[in-house]
């Protein structure tokens, strides 16, 4: 077995402060703000291997989104190295550049560009999209005009086409109905049988324990458990009741 | 590394192509707009200068003399404001998605292209009607362009990763490129530059290539090569170290945004 995610002493530090204008830049100047520095990250090590499905737990704040885009490629370790082998397939926040004004249509070929496929391989997966996401109807119609559900149908269904190596998760499958959710589940199903790896974020204990071959429990920025999905479950939940 | 970017050429297209679609679907009159702006913009312009302050152009009319330069510089204008917001409004993508972050000033950009095209196929039609005489120097005119090019995508690449951590950039661009415009002789004719003043307008890349525009489409000269190689010489180096800085920052996007 090869790991195709690798974090090696992974810390992440972020500016507290929001130095969006010049005037606070001016100031910062004349001030030493040390206590700005906030670390998400601490040191963290962990390897997955491919054609693992691996959850990720803990409390709000706890840096698991951090570990998401760190794998994801959109932000980069502050100390330490991460290492990612393979096409990946963002399921987070879904329909990320998505245009309102724009039809389905034109933001199925949007997304899944922006995604890394070619405008040939779109065409030819264009139906099977449509589809899946229940929108045949609607497909001319501008994504303004949407539900809150459709978006995240249309969303959802162009990111599993991709075809991902790696499937990163953030607690979406609170997405649409109840049947939709069943079709989502067999979908991420489907690819664990086709090998792909997956990271999946989620307050679920019930989703990570049917899902998952592992999890991490990640605390204040660092890894406090990893295992088994029922013994890191177990030690999270006991770790909620001794907080409260 | 072209093979990296030939990758990428769906990406780019389709985000071209968004801003394109999306610029003037809920305006009545769509793009016409593109073309109506400049062509206000010159009527007013016109007529405050051929017949309130009455520049002189020599033998050419006020109007196309006017226009020659204004079509090539509300492109940079226009191109600069919307590069600047370019990645801000992208911000979904960027903390999302790993994809080639200077994608999204060059397609902002390269969308106002299209403007650029229709403005100077009404700056064709001005060149009939005021019966300018066309020659081979003409040719000239799609280098002095690439130049420009380079030029404003090189200031885009530092504008538009700039405004990710000063958003300031936005309010300050406005009276920059006022600014910059009264500066370049676009409104005059730089031979009315006071002599002492010259080298300091000449230090300005934009006057060698409004004037070497000027050269080849209305007086059928070659540029002037001493200016022309300046901003030659200026546009490359930052497109240089814009790109290479947005490369830079563009590492810490995700952070911020």
């Amino acid at each position: 077995m090869t790991s195709v995610i690798e974090f090696k002493k992974v810390s992440k530090k972020f500016n507290r402060g929001k130095r969006h204008y010049l005037k606070q830049a001016l100031i910062d100047l004349f001030k030493s703000n040390k206590d700005e520095d906030f670390w998400a990250l601490k040191d963290i090590s962990f390897k997955i291997q491919k054609g693992e499905s691996v959850g990720i737990i803990g409390v709000n704040g706890s840096g698991k989104s951090t570990i998401l885009k760190l794998i994801a490629g959109v932000l980069f370790p502050t100390k330490g190295e991460v290492k990612v082998e393979g096409r990946i397939g963002p399921l987070i926040e879904l329909g990320a550049g998505f245009h309102p004004e724009l039809s389905g249509r034109d933001n199925i070929y949007l997304n899944g560009v922006v995604l890394g496929l070619s405008r040939k391989e779109i065409e030819e997966k264009f139906d099977e999209i449509v589809s899946f996401a229940e929108l045949a109807d609607f497909i001319d119609t501008p994504v303004k005009h949407y539900s809150s559900g459709m978006y995240m149908r249309l969303g959802f269904s162009v990111a599993v086409h991709v075809n991902p190596d790696i499937l990163l998760i953030d607690e979406i499958l609170a997405v649409g109905d109840i049947a939709f959710q069943k079709k989502c589940l067999d979908k991420l199903g489907e690819f664990q049988k086709k090998g792909a790896t997956m990271v999946l974020i989620s307050h679920s204990m019930e989703l990570i324990n049917n899902l998952c071959q592992k999890a991490i429990f990640i605390e204040d920025g660092k890894v406090k458990a990893i295992g088994t999905p029922g013994s890191v479950t177990t030690k999270y939940l006991k770790y909620i009741k001794n907080k409260s | 590394m072209f093979k990296k970017y030939l990758s990428y050429k769906d990406l780019f297209w389709q985000l071209t192509f968004r801003e394109i679609k999306a610029r003037y679907k809920q305006s009545v009159l769509g793009y016409a707009w593109a073309i109506l702006v400049p062509l206000l913009n010159l009527l007013v312009l016109s007529i405050v200068f051929s017949y309130v302050f009455r520049v002189p152009t020599g033998n050419i009319p006020y109007p196309i003399f006017l226009f020659v330069a204004l079509v090539p510089w509300m492109f940079t204008t226009n191109a600069l404001t919307f590069a600047t917001g370019s990645v801000l409004a992208n911000s979904s993508l960027i903390t999302k998605v790993k994809l080639p972050r200077e994608i999204l000033p060059v397609s902002a950009m390269s969308a106002k292209l299209i403007d650029l095209g229709l403005t100077s196929i009404i700056l064709l039609f001005f060149l009939i009607i005021y019966h300018i005489s066309l020659t081979p120097n003409l040719f000239f005119v799609p280098i002095i362009f690439l130049v420009q090019l380079a030029l404003t995508f090189g200031m885009g690449f530092i504008l538009s990763a700039t405004n990710v951590f000063f958003r300031d950039v936005e309010n300050i661009l406005g009276i920059f490129l006022t600014i910059w415009m009264y500066l370049t002789p676009i409104l005059y004719s730089s031979v009315l530059i006071p002599e002492n003043l010259k080298l300091l307008f000449y230090l300005n890349p934009m006057t060698g290539l409004i004037d070497a525009y000027r050269a080849t489409v209305l007086y059928g000269h070659l540029p002037d090569w001493s200016s022309f190689l300046y901003s030659v010489i200026f546009s490359v180096l930052i497109l240089i170290i814009g790109r290479s800085y947005f490369r830079k920052r563009s590492r810490y996007f995700a952070d911020v945004i």
